[in-house]
C-alpha cells in the first residue's frame, strides 16, 4: 500500500507548480530510486517545508527505506550527537558544514555513510519520529508502516477528507500532527498546498485563498493567535474545517471557533493523540462539539480506550478515572535509543498507555483529565516538568531550588532567591537548551519555594500564585 | 524620543535582542527570535507602547521594522 492515493497531488505555492498525481508518483519515485542505493540504515531526513523537502519524506517511505524526520533548525552539536548514536545510512539534505567521521558528502546534498557500522531497520519500520520534550537525549518513536497508513484513514475516515480537499502546511512535517495532515490528505487523494510562512504569515494565508484550502490544522497557540486576528472564516469560502491537537484547546477558545467555524457553515474538530500513536487517537466529531465541549471524542475507528485503575485492572465503565489505554493498529513499535533500537520487533503489541488521565462517558467519549507525570507544555511541546527543573539547575546561573509549573502554553519557573536578571538568562538559556522560544519558559524569583509537610515542593501553592 | 527610537527600542525588549541589534534591517522568521510567538509579543508591545490597535491585515503585513515604522507613523498621523 502507498501513501499516495488516486488523485493525490501537491501544489507548490513557491513556484506556482503542480504536482498531479502522475506526476507526484514519477517524482517519488525518482526519489525512492535514489534513496534505496544509499547504505543500509535508517536515513535521517532535514524536512524544511518546502517541495523537497516533502519528497523527501515520501520517497524514503515508498522507497520502504526507514526514515526519521528531523527538524532542519536543530543544531550541528544535536543532529551530531544523534548520527553518532544511530548510525544512519545517510543525512539527507545535510547541513551545509563537513560531514562527520564515517560519512562522505555526495553531489546530491547529502552525508552518505562510509564506515561499515549501520544497523538494518526491523522490515515493518516507516517512520521515526523524535519525541518531544525530554531534557535528556531525545529518542525516537518507532512507527510502522502499517501504524502510518492506518492512522491516516482513519483521521481521512473522522474527518471525510477526499479528492476536493486541500490542506496548507500550517505545521512542519517532523512534527507528527505535521506529518499526519500530510498522510490523510495524501492517503485520500486529496492535495497539499506546500507554503511555510506559517498562521502568521501573509503568504500563507494568500495561499490558503488561492489554493482554495478547505481544512487547516493549529495548536493550541495558534489558535490564540487566530483570536487576536480575529480570524474569519467566511474570508475563505472553501473552508471547512479547522482541526485542533498537540495540546488542550482552553474552553473559552473551543467555544469561540466552534461558534465560529458553525457561523460560516464548517466545523472545529477537537482531537487527541500522541506521536507514540502515529498520531491521532481521538477526534470529536465537529457536530457533537457543543454537546460535550470538554471530550476529545471516541477513539479514532480501528482504535479503542480503555481505562486503567491503580490495580492493574482496566475498565471501559463510564466515569472511572485512571490511565488512559489506548489500543489500536497505529500504536508504535516502541522507541528507540540508539541503532540496535532501530532492528528491535514490536514491543507494545498494538496497547499504548498514554500517561494520560482520563475518564470515559456512557457514550465512550474519552475526556482528558490530566497526567500521571508532572507534564508541560510549552507552544505543544510536552516537557517533562522534573527534567525541566534539572535544566535550570544546570544552567550554571546558581539557581539551586527551582519549582516548575504547567500555565496553558508554557512553563512558570519559580526559582529561589534569584535576582531578575538571572531569571531572564535562565529563560533564554531554557530556550536554546530545548529549542523552543524563550518567552515559553517564564521564570520567576520567589523568596521561598513552598514546600508540604512531607518536604516535598507545594506545587498547588505554586499553581495558585500564577 | 522619536518614534524610530522608541519603535526601535520596542522591538529590542520584544524580542529579546542584544542593545546594539540590527534592527532596522530585520524582517519576519528572519531570525530566530522574530518568529511566529515573537511576532505576537511584538505586535501587543508595540499596540502599548503607540497606544494603537492593529487589524488583522496589519498584523499579517507586519513583516519588517521598516513596515512597523510606517505603519506606526500612519496610525499615529
Amino acid at each position: 500500500m502507498t501513501l499516495i492515493g488516486d488523485g493525490a497531488r501537491l501544489v507548490d505555492v513557491a513556484s506556482g507548480r503542480t504536482l498531479g498525481h502522475d506526476e507526484l508518483v514519477g517524482e517519488v519515485a525518482r526519489a525512492a530510486e535514489a534513496f534505496s542505493a544509499l547504505p543500509e540504515g535508517v536515513l535521517f531526513a532535514r524536512v524544511p517545508i518546502d517541495l523537497p523537502g516533502v519528497l523527501r519524506y515520501l520517497g524514503a517511505f515508498e522507497a520502504a527505506r526507514a526514515v526519521a524526520l528531523i527538524d532542519p533548525a536543530l543544531s550541528a552539536e544535536s543532529l551530531g550527537k544523534l548520527i553518532a548514536r544511530f548510525r544512519p545510512g545517510a543525512v539527507l539534505a545535510a547541513p551545509d558544514a563537513l560531514p562527520p567521521p564515517g560519512y562522505r558528502a555526495d553531489d546530491d546534498g547529502n552525508w552518505v555513510r562510509t564506515s561499515p557500522d549501520g544497523v538494518a531497520p526491523h522490515p515493518d519500520l516507516a517512520v521515526l519520529l523524535a519525541t518531544s520534550g525530554s531534557t535528556g537525549a531525545p529518542h525516537f518513536a518507532r512507527l510502522s508502516r502499517h501504524a502510518i497508513l492506518a492512522n491516516a484513514h482513519a483521521i481521512a475516515e473522522v474527518l471525510g477528507l477526499g479528492p476536493d480537499d486541500v490542506a496548507p502546511t500550517s505545521l512542519p512535517p517532523h512534527y507528527s500532527y505535521g506529518m499526519s495532515v500530510l498522510n490523510s490528505h495524501l492517503a485520500r487523494g486529496a492535495a497539499i498546498a506546500i507554503e511555510p510562512s506559517g498562521i502568521l504569515g501573509r503568504p500563507f494565508w494568500d495561499a490558503v485563498s488561492d489554493t482554495g484550502c478547505t481544512s487547516i490544522a493549529a495548536v493550541p497557540y495558534h489558535y490564540e493567535m487566530l483570536r487576536r486576528l480575529d480570524f474569519d472564516p467566511s474570508r475563505y469560502p472553501r473552508l471547512r474545517t479547522l482541526t485542533q491537537a498537540g495540546g488542550r484547546l482552553r474552553p473559552e477558545l473551543v467555544t469561540e471557533f466552534d461558534a465560529r467555524m458553525r457561523a460560516a457553515g464548517g466545523g472545529l474538530y477537537v482531537m487527541y493523540g500522541q506521536t507514540e500513536a502515529s498520531p491521532r487517537m481521538a477526534t470529536m466529531p465537529a457536530e457533537m462539539l457543543a454537546h460535550k465541549p470538554d471530550s476529545v471524542g471516541p477513539a479514532i475507528p480501528g482504535g479503542q480506550f480503555g481505562i486503567q485503575l491503580g490495580d492493574g485492572t482496566e475498565t471501559t465503565h463510564p466515569k472511572i478515572t485512571g490511565e488512559v489505554v489506548y489500543r489500536g493498529p497505529n500504536v508504535m513499535m516502541g522507541y528507540a535509543e540508539d541503532a540496535a533500537g532501530l532492528a528491535l520487533d514490536d514491543e507494545l503489541g498494538g496497547v499504548l498507555p498514554t500517561g494520560d488521565l482520563g475518564y470515559l462517558d456512557e457514550d465512550g467519549f474519552l475526556f482528558v483529565t490530566g497526567r500521571l507525570k508532572r507534564i508541560g507544555k510549552v507552544f505543544g511541546n510536552r516537557l517533562n516538568l522534573d527534567d525541566l527543573e534539572q535544566a535550570a539547575r544546570t544552567t550554571e546561573l546558581g539557581i539551586e531550588i527551582v519549582a516548575a509549573v504547567p500555565a496553558d502554553d508554557k512553563v512558570v519557573l519559580f526559582a529561589e532567591g534569584v535576582a531578575a536578571d538571572v531569571c531572564k538568562q535562565a529563560s533564554r538559556a531554557l530556550g536554546e537548551r530545548l529549542h523552543l522560544h524563550a518567552s515559553g519558559f517564564d521564570v520567576r524569583s520567589i523568596d521561598v519555594v513552598p514546600l508540604l509537610a512531607s518536604g516535598k515542593i507545594d506545587y498547588q501553592a505554586l499553581t495558585e500564585l500564577i | 524620543m522619536e518614534i524610530e527610537q522608541r519603535l526601535r527600542a520596542v522591538f529590542v525588549a520584544a524580542l529579546d535582542l542584544g542593545e546594539d541589534a540590527d534592527v532596522e534591517t530585520l524582517e519576519y522568521r528572519g531570525i530566530e527570535e522574530w518568529d511566529s510567538v515573537g511576532h505576537m509579543t511584538l505586535v501587543a508591545a508595540i499596540e502599548d507602547e503607540f497606544d494603537v490597535q492593529l487589524d488583522t491585515d496589519q498584523v499579517l503585513d507586519l513583516s519588517s521594522f521598516k513596515v512597523a515604522l510606517d505603519l506606526v507613523r500612519q496610525l499615529r498621523g
